[in-house]
């Protein structure tokens, strides 16, 4: 069946959203009925999260003729076959794999504390409130207006879901998703980045590899931190965890594979698509909770929902101001193309690094004709593009010229 | 895979038409209209050179192109 790019790409980032929701649901069952420490839970989340995503990178390693494998062909082109961690990939998973470990255990404390998916779902989108923060304190860059209103927006819709299902508002969960979710989501988000950027054997690292040796980095830090809360609290978590993990192995199993498909369709999505685009359509997770919340609360695993039409009213409006918050934040961002010719005497890879080491630079391309390089820029405003990349171009000695072309509007062939 | 970019200087006046038209030709992948030396930058992708000239043919073809100039990608390092 012949599907065009465009519907496949809406198809694969509205599934991925879906899948993203329908994995809060499971969560939230097995939390309420079946694993209701989150510590336990977390630890055989990875633990079982490592088995399943090593047998399914594996079926992905089937090859299908001589150089492909089934990976290669249907999920990501960069993939080959399962490898084992390369040194340079080692700092940054063990960063992005802490980071993994304190969300998913701060995640899952959320899950037992309010128990409603459709509630803790928003709560992850506030992660941009904290990509400003750190924007602002690492590269001495005011933020914008459109950004603190979009983060704003965001930030307070989170919270009037939040409020929705109970008309009281929890403070210790306000703590874990300030405190704890949304940095480590940061921290994460930027190491597993990294990664992507990486280049493993001249072929951009794949997306595959990255998850299944995350999964194992963050069950070995998930271990290591077990244990010492373990030895000091007193507690029996680790224990807990792995008689949870055989007892449950099913329903653990079910949401790490769940898990697992989402980030693919994710990843492949961004492969197909923009990657704005992509983040705007699977904030629409927020809403496809909603219905996952519905039918758990149905099946009383979670209380029932307020029939209070303020409540009611209250939960749409939150969940409205999240998505327009995030759609507006990923979507205003301005695009440019710069044309570059550089002074002889300088080699062609070490000056494409370092226009490509330039933040907010999506694609260098070195090119034959008038030009020697093209670069294309994605930043979230003009004033951001001289700070950031004008000053960055001015420094690099090999550039004799370059021509600044701003994008007024794109059609793109998806 | 051939891959390029050609950049388009255009009359004033028929943007409208010329992207419409623009938009009908096989392999291109993305039209962007730009603000500076250029107006429209668009990234082609094709199987030989010579379907190169055909795509660069059909977009000089169209009333209202006034120059273009094709850049071909030897390198690319891309997210």
């Amino acid at each position: 069946m012949r599907i065009r790019k465009k519907y496949l790409f809406y198809a694969l980032a509205f599934t991925s959203a879906i899948v993203a929701a329908g994995v809060s649901a499971i969560d939230s069952t097995i939390s309420n009925l079946y694993i209701p420490n989150a510590w336990a839970f977390g630890f055989s989340c990875f633990l079982v999260g490592t088995f399943i995503s090593l047998l399914i990178v594996i079926i992905f390693s089937i090859p299908v003729n001589n150089k492909e494998s089934l990976g290669t062909k249907i999920i990501d082109p960069s993939f080959k076959r399962i490898r084992l961690v390369r040194k340079e990939e080692i700092k940054f998973h063990m960063i992005a794999g802490l980071g993994n470990a304190v969300l998913t255990l701060g995640y899952l404390s959320l899950l037992s504390i309010l128990g409603d998916p459709s509630t803790v779902l928003p709560f992850s989108q506030i992660v941009i409130l904290y990509l400003i923060i750190i924007e602002s304190i690492t590269e001495k860059n005011m933020p914008t207006l459109s950004e603190i209103q979009s983060s704003i927006i965001v930030t307070f819709g989170a919270i009037l879901v939040s409020i929705s299902l109970t008309g009281s508002i929890s403070l210790e969960a306000f703590a874990i998703v300030f405190l704890v979710v949304n940095p480590a989501w940061v921290v994460f988000s930027i190491y597993q980045r990294k990664l992507k950027l990486l280049k493993i054997d001249n072929r951009p690292n794949d997306s595959l590899n990255i998850r299944l040796w995350n999964v194992i980095f963050a069950c070995i830090i998930t271990t290591i931190l077990i244990v010492i809360y373990d030895m000091f609290m007193g507690t029996g978590y680790l224990i807990e965890g792995i008689s949870a993990s055989i007892e449950h192995f099913n329903w653990v199993a079910l949401t790490m594979g769940v898990t697992f498909f989402s980030y693919v369709f994710y990843i492949r999505a961004l492969g197909i698509g923009k990657a704005s685009v992509t983040q705007a359509v699977r904030a629409s997770a927020v809403l496809f909770a909603i219905p996952f919340a519905l039918i758990v609360s149905y099946y009383n695993v979670i209380p029932p929902f307020s029939t209070d039409p303020v409540m009611i009213l209250i939960k749409i409006i939150g969940t409205i101001l999240v998505i327009l918050g995030i759609i507006s934040f990923a979507l205003a961002m301005t695009k440019a193309y710069v044309f570059i010719t550089v002074n002889p005497g300088y080699p062609i890879d070490e000056t494409m690094n370092k226009l490509w080491n330039i933040r907010g630079v999506t694609r260098v391309t070195a090119t034959a004709g008038k030009f020697d390089f093209i670069i294309k820029i994605r930043i979230r405003t003009l004033v951001k593009g001289y700070e950031k990349i004008i000053r960055k171009l001015e420094e690099i000695e090999a550039i004799n010229k370059f021509k600044w072309e701003s994008v007024l509007k794109e059609w793109e062939d998806i | 895979m051939i891959n390029a970019y050609i950049l388009i200087s255009i009359r004033p006046g028929k943007s409208d038409n010329i992207i419409r038209n623009m938009r009908k030709i096989e392999n291109i992948e993305k039209i962007s209209v730009v603000a500076g030396d250029y107006d429209v930058v668009v990234r082609v992708q094709v199987k030989t050179l010579e379907k190169l000239l055909k795509v660069t043919d059909k977009l000089q073809l169209i009333d209202g192109v006034k120059k273009t100039i094709t850049q071909v990608i030897e390198k690319e390092i891309a997210l």
